[in-house]
């Protein structure tokens, strides 16, 4: 799978030079998490499907902000991964945090929780939707979790790279992740766009 | 586990915390509005759900299932086939790869045919849990979930729970060992309890949160908390060791992702009961 | 961190301070084995064996890397007589097939999972350094494929297995075998060497396929089994499967234990191993009757044959020998040599 994304990467880069940024009007990969048409509502309370995420390299991470074990740790990760992304590139990328959680992430809450981690600039976007989509977009990132009790869940840690078209790049499991690796994957993926 | 969630969801709500806000899951319904209905007659079973013990879980974690309906029996092969004729974008030639593997309907010598020597009512194989999904939409129901299935399995021909039976997982396993049990039609063999047919002497089923199960695929070390791989890793042990059946179900779905296509995983439809 | 390394490391941590507050890190406690050691050329498809025989030993050569590729299959086959059993396989023989490498080769282990296998499986290679021995990133659906790659860091003869749950039944199943990681510049060499692992098998009759067996879980949990038995079947070496040997030559065997439950006594009858390599690791003992091999363990034995005849190997917990097949023979032919053996052709008044 890792292979057959670089390869459409690749082939994309070579196509790259006579269309620089993607369009919405053309066809999807078939691969792409695009081809996903549920609705999602970021922090700002816009309503949103994943294509309008386009023409942006994307670093993806599900939590849920009341977690108090793990997903600290994916926000500090997400947070440095963020750091190391050359201010040139900086509006190429969206990193993208999707609430596993939706009945208690709304907006207001993510667009708080955004402040007080200091994540409100432009290239972070905070997602959810309903159960359903959420479970699906799970599934496309072979993302595990469940509700263990009404304020926890448990859930693999998993920060996905996806390039401007929606395809998946690459993927780093657990809390050990290497950050500089995963922001050397997005300035590739952002240079090859 | 969705209805359970919500149940205990509420349940939390109304008794801890008057104060929060109802209204807060997400207001817009997604619509299979690209999904074209069609009609399939499988008698469905009402299962009345009840308190029932998951094989991964904490020791006194007891689960509510309520009321669902159940397909008695897997989709067929013949179903499946209307589905794709109705549907094109999950035909065999069309299906995005996002949503599946290359071995989709693998057998299947075209798009809308089925293999030569394929019984039509043998159950459908070779689908991913999103074709799974797409005809459960199509048909207006769900996949069941993990818990409900489980809880169907539960039961022998004569009883709900036949779990402390000797020779209950012993049968199950016996049944699991042989291969190619998916060529077979559904509704040769005994119904159990509920009426409902063929839970493991054809097939390994998709169930709807299949990924729910939060252990390695390396059972040894998920038998043990690792905070670094999971949140709340007490809730990933098994409390039934001995249930080598289950065991094995649970072993093969930690194994899967979405997109897989498998020789002989296949599904059945659930739907809420109305009935209460 | 494996439990082994674990343990070595603990108790080295602890004689350390015990004995020698001064001590740096000593090479005879920490060999630097194959870490640092660099693996070179294009990788190529390793030769692997089914038993008794094993791969060409890996002589002189320096660190290279490795394509192996294994298939795991549910598959019938005779465990005794004419009785058929549900085996599940690497590479559809019982044991495994025989993986041989040398310290610092790295190897990009292949594992597929046959289309029509029930369940799924995976490896877990005792000779890996790594989460698992390679097990949940080689865990596959029936007909999906993984892989991973390793450097073999450390020396010695270890056994590989299936852990995917319920282990014990992957492993009473018959899904394990034995991978050798020989040191630098090889093990001497042998005029004959040999591949023979013992497993414990725990049978009940099919519910559904009539004449058939199958493991029996309870069984298993007794620690009871009905077979005791060496390369999986009974008489795999016995008749017109005996091992052979030449009076003169050198014979080495690898040993292994799959298990799941039972630790083996290995012995050869009428013969005295000259060397041992304890525990498949690189401690020899010489002068051995009879070696122990743990479950999930191994043992290289070596022993010069002098006299013609046949020699029996056993687990000398006798019953299992005897009642529950495992036993075998290396017939040794040649020239009798009175000198070591002779026995009187009369029988004493």
């Amino acid at each position: 799978m890792k292979y057959f994304s670089v390869l459409v990467l690749s082939i994309l880069a070579l196509c790259a030079c006579k269309s620089p940024a993607p369009k919405q009007q053309e066809a999807l990969p078939s691969n792409s998490v695009f081809n996903l048409t549920s609705q999602w509502q970021n922090q700002d309370g816009d309503t949103l499907q994943l294509q309008d995420l386009n023409g942006k390299t994307l670093v993806v991470v599900m939590i849920y902000t009341s977690c108090k074990s793990a997903c600290p740790i994916l926000v500090a990760k997400m947070k440095k991964i963020e750091s190391k992304i050359s201010r040139k590139d900086i509006d190429k990328v969206s990193l993208v945090l999707v609430s596993i959680d939706p009945e208690t992430d709304t907006p207001e809450h993510l667009k708080e929780f955004a402040k007080t981690n200091g994540m409100d600039e432009k290239q972070w976007v905070f997602l959810r939707s309903n159960e359903e989509a959420t479970h699906e977009l799970a599934n496309v990132l072979a993302m595990k979790y469940k509700k263990i009790s009404p304020i926890d869940f448990s859930h693999s840690n998993i920060i996905s790279v996806f390039n401007p078209s929606g395809v998946l790049v690459s993927q780093e499991e657990g809390l050990e992740i290497n950050v500089d690796g995963v922001a050397n994957t997005v300035a590739k993926t952002v240079k090859g766009s | 586990m969705k209805k359970v969630s919500a149940v205990i969801v509420l349940g939390f709500l109304s008794l801890v915390c008057c104060n929060k806000p109802q209204e807060k899951s997400f207001p817009v319904a997604n619509e299979h509005h690209e999904l074209k209905k069609v009609n399939t007659s499988v008698k469905m079973v009402y299962i009345p759900g009840g308190a029932y013990k998951p094989f991964y879980g904490a020791d006194s974690a007891w689960v509510t299932v309520a009321p669902f309906l159940l397909d008695e029996r897997p989709v067929t092969n013949k179903e499946f086939l209307d589905f794709v004729t109705a549907n094109p974008s999950w035909r065999k030639s069309k299906i995005k790869s996002l949503f599946s593997d290359s071995t989709y309907l693998h057998d299947w010598p075209a798009d809308l045919e089925l293999p030569p020597n394929a019984n039509p009512n043998a159950p459908v194989c070779y689908v991913s849990w999103f074709a799974a999904k797409a005809f459960a939409n199509s048909v207006g129901k769900r996949l069941p979930t993990l818990d409900e299935w489980e809880f169907v399995a539960m039961a022998d021909s004569v009883s709900i729970n036949a779990r402390s039976k000797p020779g209950y997982s012993d049968y199950i396993i016996s049944l699991y060992l042989q291969k190619n049990r998916q060529f077979n039609p559904v509704k040769l063999s005994t119904p159990n309890y509920w009426g409902v047919y063929n839970m493991f002497d054809l097939i390994w089923e998709w169930t709807d949160d299949f990924n729910s199960i939060l252990t390695t695929s390396d059972s040894r070390v998920g038998e043990y908390d690792d905070k670094g791989l999971f949140c709340a890793g007490s809730a990933t042990s098994a409390t039934d060791i001995l249930n080598y059946a289950a065991f094995m179900r649970f072993a093969l779905r930690t194994t899967l992702r979405a997109n897989y296509t498998v020789a002989n995983l296949g599904f059945r439809c659930a739907k809420d009961s109305i009935m209460k | 961190m494996k439990m082994k390394q674990l343990l070595f490391g603990m108790s080295v941590a602890l004689s350390a301070a015990l004995f020698s507050c001064t001590t740096q890190s000593n090479k005879e406690e920490w060999p630097a084995g194959g870490i640092n050691m660099e693996a070179t050329g294009e990788p190529e498809v390793a030769e692997v064996t089914g038993a008794p025989k094993v791969p060409a030993p890996v002589g002189n050569r320096g660190p290279k890397k490795w394509i192996v590729n294994l298939v795991t299959t549910e598959e019938e086959g005779i465990i005794a007589d004419t009785i058929p059993y549900t085996f599940w396989t690497f590479n559809h023989t019982v044991p495994g097939s025989f993986i041989r490498i040398r310290v610092g080769d790295e190897v990009t282990l292949n594992l597929k999972n046959e289309a029509n296998s029930v369940l799924p499986h995976n490896i877990d290679l005792h000779a890996v350094t790594g989460p698992g021995g390679g097990a949940a990133a080689t865990t596959s659906a029936p007909g999906k494929e993984t892989s991973f790659t390793f450097k073999a860091l450390n020396p010695g003869l270890y056994v590989y297995h299936c852990a995917a749950p319920p282990v014990p039944m992957h492993i009473g199943n018959g899904m394990y075998g034995l991978i050798l990681v020989e040191p630098e510049g090889g093990l001497k060499k042998v005029d004959k060497e040999f591949y023979i692992m013992q497993g414990d098998f725990y049978t009940k009759k099919s519910a559904i396929k009539e004449g058939l067996m199958e493991f029996d879980n309870d069984k298993a949990v007794a620690e009871q089994p009905d077979y005791v038995l060496f390369n999986g079947k009974k008489g795999s070496m016995l008749g017109a499967n005996m091992l052979e040997a030449k009076v003169g030559e050198t014979i080495r065997m690898f040993v292994g234990n799959g298990g799941p439950n039972l630790t083996s006594s290995f012995h050869v009858i009428g013969e005295i191993f000259d060397n041992v390599y304890l525990e498949g690791g690189t401690t020899v003992s010489h002068n051995i009757q009879t070696t122990m091999i743990p479950a999930g363990g191994a043992a290289i034995v070596e022993f010069k044959v002098e006299v013609p005849g046949e020699y029996v190997l056993v687990d000398h917990s006798l019953s299992r020998a005897f009642n529950k097949g495992a036993i075998g023979k290396l017939k040794v032919t040649g020239d009798a040599n009175p000198k070591v053996f002779k026995a009187s052709s009369l029988t004493k008044e």
